[in-house]
């Protein structure tokens, strides 16, 4: 059975390298282990959302039974979208659940999780803060993306307001990401961060 | 003397010539073939495959006193006309010809002239597979003529090639013409669909029908790669199963098969015979299969498509003996449960049992245990045992792993992981995500909430939808 598997990946992956998504930089595929089981995936932000000028990498696991059920996918950048999970990367996606079709291939999964980042679906939420954040406070979810894709993925918009914030928090003896994930959370409220923090 | 020793050369060419075909000749295999007459009697032939249906008429004739022009020959569906060569009309070893005496000689050399010469070739010959496919005209037409079918042997157990022949609906007589060839597999497969004429014995055939209704042909499949073991050495027709004429990828591996199984789907989906077998085992393992109210326990493509269920379930003896068989059981256990029955909780039992509605002592008829319908329990009376253990919302398990009774372990730890779903009583691990519950169980997708262990409701969703 992992014989399909690993010769439908191979095949896919020549696919991916040859595409025009690659040429221009899109996305990118690359091999972890010799045998087809694992792969590493990036995508970049796509203009005009708050993730451009970000590269977002992607753990894929393909397991045995692939392509008759779906890859493993979990962001590894980390990422503040409702669909995504702000801390394990878990993605909350139609086609890597019971929508996956066997003529799917890496290709299609990776410009799909673009095209996620492009369009998020609230109402289907993986992570519940974000969602939140995203139907009430629009221009707020925006903000902290792009900070986010700022520190995390490489993007190029800094905001000093936010790192001042999170500065305040490092010096009252806090990490840094969970004083990022505070802030995020409580719309940049430092108040109200420094409260849950220390609650 | 130049003459001489040219004249000497060809002589001598001619006769190495002679020698060499002569031997050849000798090569060929006998087909022995059985021509069985419309009194019932049998006549055993040892023929040579290159010659026509006249020689045999010839042989036949004598043995059962008549003319070889008062006979006619019939198989598979067709008359065979005189000038047709054995060897073209797809006879294997110990084939059945059926011979009848042609009613009136001269009122059948008329319309024997009438007749195209195309409706007296063998069924296998004007069938090819373009027929049966729904291929537009522009592709290529298949060098080889010949129609490919594959079938179940159960003699041969296994996935074998296939021929197509064709009987009497009624006295399941092989001396049988067909007014039309089919056009398709619905003609094949569904009963009365394509009329002929009985040669066996028109009038009983008539009289049965009381002329109601025409006589039709019944087609059936024989396995092709053993001997024919008489007419009752039938195979069952897997016709999903067809040759790539048009060098389709297969949807798993994208390689190109020359065999293909097609799945019943708009969009002409196709795998390969490895990949559809890996399928269905992934499918199997994972108790993803279908109980289709019509067509038993089943796949649809795995693109998703829609109504895409495979009819034929002896498709999956394409699984090895161990897997079909457990093909089987699944089956058998999924339909006792839809029944409204019960599987034994004995370990290693798992007979299914139908019980009354309102009976909840149950005795397991195989293996004598008796055991209470409401939890599985060995039978008991009064309520059954409340306390059950099972995880609270964060995760943890409440419940002393320690404790005194004697419990299968893997029993144990399935009960302490997972919560029954609410609608069919599936034990459920939810392995991270949030409480939204879908039912992954095929045919039952109910959405429940892994908190109050309810149908999933915008309360949940407002209340605990993460935690």
């Amino acid at each position: 059975m992992a014989n399909i598997a690993a010769q439908r990946i191979k095949r896919e992956f020549k696919e991916v390298i040859k595409s025009e998504e690659v040429a221009k930089c899109a996305i990118k595929l690359e091999l972890v282990d010799d045998n087809y089981t694992e792969l590493r995936g990036e995508i970049a932000g796509p203009p005009d959302t708050a993730y451009e000028g970000g590269n977002f990498l992607l753990e894929i696991k393909v397991p045995e039974t692939y392509p008759f059920n779906p890859p493993k996918v979990r962001f590894m950048t980390r990422i503040w979208h409702p669909n995504i999970s702000s801390v394990t990367g878990a993605i909350c996606l139609d086609i890597l659940k019971d929508q996956w079709a066997a003529a799917m291939t890496l290709r299609t999964v990776l410009l799909s999780l673009q095209a996620l980042l492009s369009a998020a679906e609230p109402d289907d939420p993986q992570d519940a803060v974000v969602a939140r954040q995203y139907k009430e406070n629009l221009e707020m979810f925006k903000l902290t993306a792009r900070h986010w894709t700022n520190v995390y993925a490489g993007g190029p918009n800094v905001n000093p307001e936010c790192d001042e914030k999170i500065k305040r928090l490092i010096d009252m003896g806090i990490e840094e990401h969970q004083a990022r994930v505070a802030l995020s959370s409580y719309n940049w409220d430092l108040e109200r961060a420094t409260e849950q923090l220390f609650s | 003397m130049f003459r001489f020793i040219a004249s000497f050369f060809t002589k001598l060419i001619q006769m190495m010539l002679q020698v060499l075909s002569s031997k050849k000749h000798i090569i060929h295999n006998l087909l022995s073939i059985y021509v069985k007459t419309s009194g019932g009697q049998t006549v055993c032939l040892d023929i040579d495959p290159k010659c026509d249906v006249s020689h045999i008429k010839k042989l036949v004739a004598p043995q059962i006193n008549l003319q070889p022009d008062e006979l006619k020959i019939i198989f598979a569906g067709k008359e065979l006309a005189d000038d047709y060569v054995i060897e073209e009309c797809d006879l294997g070893q110990q084939s059945i010809l059926h011979v009848v005496k042609i009613k009136s000689p001269k009122l059948n050399e008329v319309f024997r002239c009438s007749t195209p010469k195309a409706n007296l070739s063998p069924l296998t010959e004007s069938l090819d597979y373009s027929t049966f496919s729904s291929e537009d005209e522009n592709t290529e037409k298949p060098l080889e003529r010949k129609a490919h079918f594959y079938v179940y042997c159960p003699n041969c157990k296994g996935l074998k090639q296939g021929k197509l022949r064709v009987r009497c609906h009624f006295c399941k007589s092989g001396a049988f013409t067909v007014h039309s060839d089919p056009q398709d597999w619905s003609h094949v497969l569904q009963p009365k669909q394509i009329t002929g004429t009985c040669e066996n014995d028109p009038e009983y055939c008539q009289e049965l029908l009381q002329n109601c209704e025409p006589t039709f042909a019944e087609f059936y499949f024989k396995c092709s790669e053993h001997v024919s073991l008489g007419e009752c050495d039938q195979a069952v027709p897997l016709d999903l199963i067809r040759p790539n004429l048009r060098h389709i990828p297969c949807l798993a591996c994208l390689d190109v098969p020359e065999t293909m199984f097609t799945f019943p789907c708009q969009k002409d989906h196709i795998a390969c015979l490895d990949c559809f077998r890996s399928y269905c085992l992934s499918k199997l393992l994972e108790r993803q299969f279908w109980q289709h109210p019509e067509h038993g326990y089943t796949l649809a493509c795995p693109n998703g498509c829609l109504n895409s269920f495979i009819r034929e379930i002896h498709h999956f003896r394409l699984l090895d003996d161990d897997n079909y068989d457990r093909y089987q059981r699944f089956a058998t256990e999924e339909f006792v449960l839809r029944s409204g029955g019960l599987l034994c909780p004995q370990p290693g039992c798992g007979m299914g049992i139908l019980a009354e509605p309102d009976c909840t002592r149950i005795t397991c008829q195989q293996c004598k245990y008796v055991f209470c319908r409401n939890c599985l329990q060995g039978f008991h009376i009064g309520p059954c045992d409340p306390v059950e253990p099972s995880l609270d919302a964060q995760g943890n398990c409440d419940v002393d792993l320690n404790c005194p009774v004697v419990e299968d372990p893997s029993r144990t730890t399935i009960k302490v992981i997972t919560k029954p779903c609410p609608s069919c009583k599936t034990p459920t691990e939810r392995d991270g995500g949030c409480m939204h519950m879908i039912c992954t169980r095929s045919g039952c997708q109910f959405h429940w909430c892994w908190v109050c262990q309810t149908e999933w409701t915008r309360e949940c969703m407002a209340d605990h939808w993460f935690a």
